[in-house]
């Protein structure tokens, strides 16, 4: 009976005897990191500007200060006053209405390309340590040499047949934020798709779809998260440099960058219009890095014990 | 059943002769050792039963599981093959654990795998399983992390064992355990192994914990089998060089641990 005195010794017994319910695990695991980053003073920063941004981005869908084709003449370029909270721009349209407005372009942009990186990078990543070696090697390569061309150059290229558009900087974003993805997480998916668990999970017949779903992918997830925060805020400073160049927003279509770049001629008479485009995207960009730093510190189970409760 | 024929099994990597001309015979519900030192080719032999050879490597001869060749066999196959049929416990109890995974979940997986069972019924068996290993079934919500390296190999032969196999590797399952928990875990699998009717290839190179596990043994020196037999036999009269290094290896270690005790 040693067996049961060394289970009795070493165990720190907990006496609820329910059978391990697995069931609200998805939705309370989400709730623990959301609380986990909230309890950090950064974490709260970075939570607060994002819940702003995510809250301004569906106000302004049915309420801005000012509508947006309302320009005042008369007040052109003006200083902010209680009429216009950030003043004009050069066409008499209200700043602060059209920052509104353009939280919601930019966060569209921002998820869709995270949402396309991910899906690329995860699913170059999985080709990139795959058993196949035929495959790997091919995967590798074909990363190591599309990850040399910028993200500029690629949303140049497709702005030839597609013209100024929002779907070109989410596509450009995806791919080169997708490649770069790819080449961070291998070297953990590679650690774990060598590792003894991935040799038990095969040795009971794991298929390679579930060892990479089950065993390489949460195991590269922190990596995952961290860059694909990382990402996004890289996706919102890409649309501002991408509509600067001609090649993204279209004009019409309110975002930050067209408010940076229709404002950026007159930086050294009207310097306060560049300004408030220029903070907010500094603001949601360091929140955004902030963000995935403090993720990268809580979505571990091994690191942060409060995941382990749930 | 179960039983498991190596014939003229010979395995290189890269022109390297790793393994060469085993024969082994397991008999159903039989527990047989496979005993050698560090580099004599044993992990590469259990490799071979379950079709994970590294993918450079290349082999001759057969490997024959009830009535199925596995060597170059289609991957399907395989996969069919593995963990129905054959499951393995691994040698290092910390990292055959995925670390993100809770233990529910790992021991959980290979049932998902084979059976066509609803979330429930399955963890039902987990909760079974894990009582049957000595666990309490709270363990289920536990990170490998928070458990000893006793515990750890427990859920590493509960994970080889939930599908029942009718063969079970154990490719060195106490080597990185201390003598005591060595002990309890050997006792665990050759009773949970003789309780299923399974058979089990035990791979060690320690003969001391070979005898608490197997009736017969091979001895490995080199990539070839050097001797066989019943291992109480072996361990009272070695023949070969290899066999003789490796009692005297096994006695000096259970007479230290004795004198270690009577300290």
């Amino acid at each position: 009976m040693t067996r049961n005195n060394e289970h009795s010794a070493s165990e720190t017994v907990r006496t609820n005897n329910a059978p391990a319910n697995m069931g609200t695990k998805a939705s309370s695991k989400f709730t623990v990191v959301l609380r986990s980053i909230w309890r950090r003073g950064e974490g709260k920063f970075a939570l607060i500007v994002l819940a702003l941004w995510l809250a301004v981005s569906l106000l302004s869908l049915v309420w801005t200060p000012k509508s947006l084709w309302a320009t005042d003449g008369y007040h052109v370029w003006a200083k902010p006053s209680a009429a216009h909270w950030l003043g004009t721009d050069g066409t008499g349209a209200d700043v602060f209405s059209w920052l509104m407005a353009g939280a919601r372009t930019n966060l569209f942009i921002a998820v869709l390309a995270v949402v396309f990186a991910g899906a690329l990078g995860i699913l170059l990543m999985s080709a990139m340590v795959s058993r196949s070696s035929a495959l790997s090697n091919v995967s590798v390569v074909a990363v190591d040499a599309l990850i040399s061309i910028p993200t500029v150059l690629i949303a140049l290229i497709l702005a030839v047949p597609m013209g100024a558009s929002v779907v070109v900087i989410i596509i450009a974003c995806g791919i080169g934020y997708g490649l770069n993805l790819a080449r961070i997480a291998r070297p953990q998916a590679l650690l774990a798709a060598n590792s003894d668990y991935v040799a038990s999970a095969l040795s009971y017949g794991a298929s390679g779809f579930s060892v990479i779903w089950h065993h390489i992918l949460p195991n590269a997830m922190p990596t995952i998260m961290v860059q694909l925060s990382l990402s996004a805020g890289t996706a919102v400073l890409a649309e501002s440099g991408l509509t600067y160049l001609g090649v993204g927003v279209p004009s019409g279509v309110p975002s930050w960058g067209h408010s940076l770049a229709t404002s950026v001629k007159f930086i050294n008479v009207y310097p306060l219009t560049v300004l408030w485009p220029g903070l907010i995207v500094t603001i949601v960009v360091v929140a955004l890095n902030v963000f995935g730093d403090v993720l990268r510190d809580v979505i571990d189970p091994v690191t942060n014990p409060e995941l382990r409760e749930v | 059943m179960m039983g498991v024929d190596v014939n003229k099994l010979g395995i290189s990597i890269g022109g390297k002769s790793i393994v060469r001309d085993v024969n082994v015979h397991i008999g159903d519900g039989e527990r047989v050792g496979l005993i050698g030192s560090s580099g004599s080719g044993k992990s590469m032999i259990s490799k071979a039963m379950l079709g994970l050879l590294p993918i450079n490597a290349q082999t001759e001869g057969s490997v024959i599981l009830g009535d199925t060749q596995v060597v170059g066999a289609d991957e399907t196959v395989l996969a069919g093959l593995r963990g129905r049929y054959v499951g393995a416990v691994f040698q290092n109890p910390a990292s055959s654990l995925n670390p993100v995974l809770t233990v529910g979940k790992q021991i959980e997986l290979p049932l998902k795998l084979h059976y066509d069972l609803d979330k429930a019924d399955r963890q039902a068996r987990v909760s079974a399983m894990l009582e049957k290993v000595g666990l309490d079934a709270t363990v289920a919500k536990k990170y490998p992390s928070e458990l000893s390296g006793g515990q750890q190999q427990r859920v590493g032969i509960a994970t080889a064992l939930i599908t029942s196999p009718r063969l079970i590797i154990a490719d060195e399952p106490t080597t990185a355990l201390d003598s005591i928990t060595q002990r309890q875990i050997v006792d665990l699998l050759v009773s949970l192994v003789d309780k299923a009717g399974a058979s089990m290839l035990f791979i060690t190179h320690d003969f001391s914990v070979l005898a608490r596990a197997t009736t017969r043994c091979y001895v490995l020196d080199g990539g070839r089998i050097v001797e066989s037999g019943n291992t109480a036999d072996l361990l009272e009269h070695p023949q070969g060089e290899q066999t003789k290094k490796l009692v005297a290896a096994a006695r000096e270690l259970t007479l230290q641990r004795k004198q270690n005790r009577d300290d």
